[in-house]
């Protein structure tokens, strides 16, 4: 059997023997979107805010519900395993096997994600009909197809992106002291609380240069009617474009980083 | 052992030994403080990782403020000013309760190992000694330092009122906010005494705590009426600016004096009851 899929197979068990903590962090996520959704309809209730934040009350509603399940969604978890094994020698193993450790990790990532995939699918298409049905949203196949890709892009778009902060490891002892904080940042930076593009123009364009916003606020803007085709069509360039560079990066980085690697406690 | 303790440390007897019980906890309390910071500086890198996961979550907090100031409209009769005093309060009262928070999340392995047996030999209150043991100094510093900034500019600028009365009035119920957040956030966790899988219930009451991001008059009627009286988490936040404001009633006055009383007897009944329950499994 291909390794790499016996891999995947394996990410996929280990999500589901822990499915009721997946739904109760699900659950969590919930208290976020009433906050939030209270806050933008009072504003929405009481001054022009759509000329304000660029965006309609329903695109921001919508936005809402599916920017912290995005955001869960696209999470990652594997950057503490990758510096528990630079750190203490766990790498040995994967070195002396017939596997690329990338496409081990990669392949258990994804192995994860698809029942996390599956769920938010089935929780997107009820908000995402409820939206239809009382907020008017308008939606064709070919942008919830769209959404679906892009998602996809994001998940992968992720994963090297914290692969790249996992091999710091290679350079940096303590490397995994910051995970917690690059990982919040990047909730931030992502759009994963606020779209970025509400604080004004120049950061919105910032935001459309730097590749974090692709990996949730682009995705939810698909869905949520907020760009037009030409807007989504460059946001899957730049998507591609990006996990091009960061896997480019990790090629680099992982070469690099195997010429420090010492082995020690392997 | 909760008898032993009461017999050795005279708590449940006459007032004057009360006092001395209480002088004898707080003492204690500044000797858990040294040594969880003498312990916190010796690794400086895990302090100052402490400090930027905690920094991170708190420019979550922050960007709540810029949405306000952007759309630059009231919440009732707080003005964007107002709501930054709000908010600091609310960043501040965080840094508090990170201060103990991890000693919350690690009843669960406590009970599970049986670890929790060591603290009930001790002649201290086990509750005491669990809840408060650790203190977390790299949670609490950005918290601290971006709150008391807010609620400093928040207060000059909507030019609340600075006599003593005033801060007085603000920093006791801050001090009581303080007891009523432990107490209240104290409650779910225990229920790790009964079942096993808790890290739902800490993702829950965290999730919950969020609530205070934004001042109560943006939620409706029913839920204002819920957090304030059947889970009291707005009157840890909400309620000392709502004082500063001369917004405060009487009757909700008295509350924000009696909740964290009533609400520390409740985790204190629940304790004992927890610890009846506990099985001493692993040990």
């Amino acid at each position: 059997m291909n390794p790499y899929r016996c891999v995947f197979r394996m990410g996929i068990e280990k999500s589901l023997e822990y499915r009721v903590n997946f739904l109760l962090t699900l659950l969590s996520a919930v208290f976020p979107i009433v906050i939030q959704t209270f806050l933008w309809n009072y504003l929405y209730g009481n001054a022009d805010a759509a000329a304000l934040f660029g965006y309609s009350h329903d695109q921001i509603l919508v936005y809402t519900l599916l920017a912290t399940l995005v955001s869960q969604l696209v999470h990652t978890g594997f950057e503490y395993q990758v510096n528990e094994d630079i750190k203490n020698g766990g790498l040995n193993k994967y070195l002396v096997r017939p596997v690329t450790y990338r496409y081990y990790q990669l392949c258990s990532f994804f192995g994860e994600k698809m029942p996390q995939l599956f769920l938010l699918l089935i929780v997107a298409t009820g908000l995402v009909g409820f939206s239809v049905l009382v907020l008017g949203l308008g939606l064709t196949p070919l942008r919830i197809l769209a959404f679906v890709g892009s998602l996809l892009l994001a998940l992968l778009l992720n994963f090297f992106l914290f692969y790249c902060v996992a091999l710091l490891s290679f350079w940096l002892t303590d490397v995994n002291l910051l995970f917690g904080t690059v990982s919040v940042v990047l909730v931030v930076v992502s759009g994963g609380v606020f779209p970025m593009d509400i604080f004004g123009e120049k950061i919105a364009l910032l935001f459309r240069i730097l590749p974090f916003g692709y990996t949730t606020q682009f995705c939810v803007n698909i869905i949520n009617g907020k760009l037009d085709w030409g807007q989504v069509g460059t946001g899957f360039c730049c998507q591609l474009f990006w996990i091009a560079a960061f896997a480019l990066l990790t090629f680099w980085m992982w070469r690099r980083g195997l010429k420090r690697y010492v082995a020690v406690g392997g | 052992m909760e008898h032993t303790f009461n017999r050795q440390t005279g708590v449940s007897h006459t007032p004057k030994r009360r006092l001395a019980a209480l002088g004898r906890y707080l003492r204690l309390f500044f000797v858990f403080a040294k040594f969880s910071l003498m312990s916190q500086l010796e690794y400086r890198v895990n302090f100052a990782a402490g400090v930027l996961v905690e920094t991170g979550w708190m420019l979550i907090k922050l960007l709540y403020v810029a949405v306000v100031y952007r759309a630059g409209i009231n919440i009732g009769v707080l003005t964007p000013d107002h709501i930054t005093l709000f908010i600091g309060t609310y960043v501040l009262m965080t840094g508090f309760y990170m201060l103990y928070y991890n000693n919350f999340t690690s009843i669960s392995s406590l009970v599970q190992e049986g670890q929790l047996d060591m603290y009930l030999v001790k002649p201290v209150s086990s509750q005491f000694l669990v809840t408060l043991r650790r203190l977390d100094f790299s949670l609490l510093l950005p918290d601290f330092v971006a709150g008391i900034v807010m609620i400093a500019y928040g207060w000059r600028r909507a030019q609340l009122p600075s006599d003593w009365r005033s801060v007085t009035g603000f920093v006791i119920l801050l001090l009581l906010s303080n007891l009523l957040t432990y107490s209240l956030f104290l409650l779910p966790n225990l229920l790790c005494f009964w079942f096993i899988s808790t890290r739902g219930i800490a993702d829950f009451t965290a999730a919950l705590w969020d609530f205070n991001n934004m001042p109560q008059m943006i939620y409706g009627k029913w839920m204002q009426r819920i957090g304030t009286f059947i889970l009291p988490v707005f009157v840890i936040t909400n309620f000392p600016g709502l004082f500063l404001m001369g917004q405060l009633s009487g009757g909700l006055f008295v509350w924000s004096v009696a909740a964290p009383f009533l609400f520390f007897f409740l985790a204190r009944l629940l304790w004992t009851r927890a610890l009846k329950s506990y099985a001493s499994a692993s040990s």
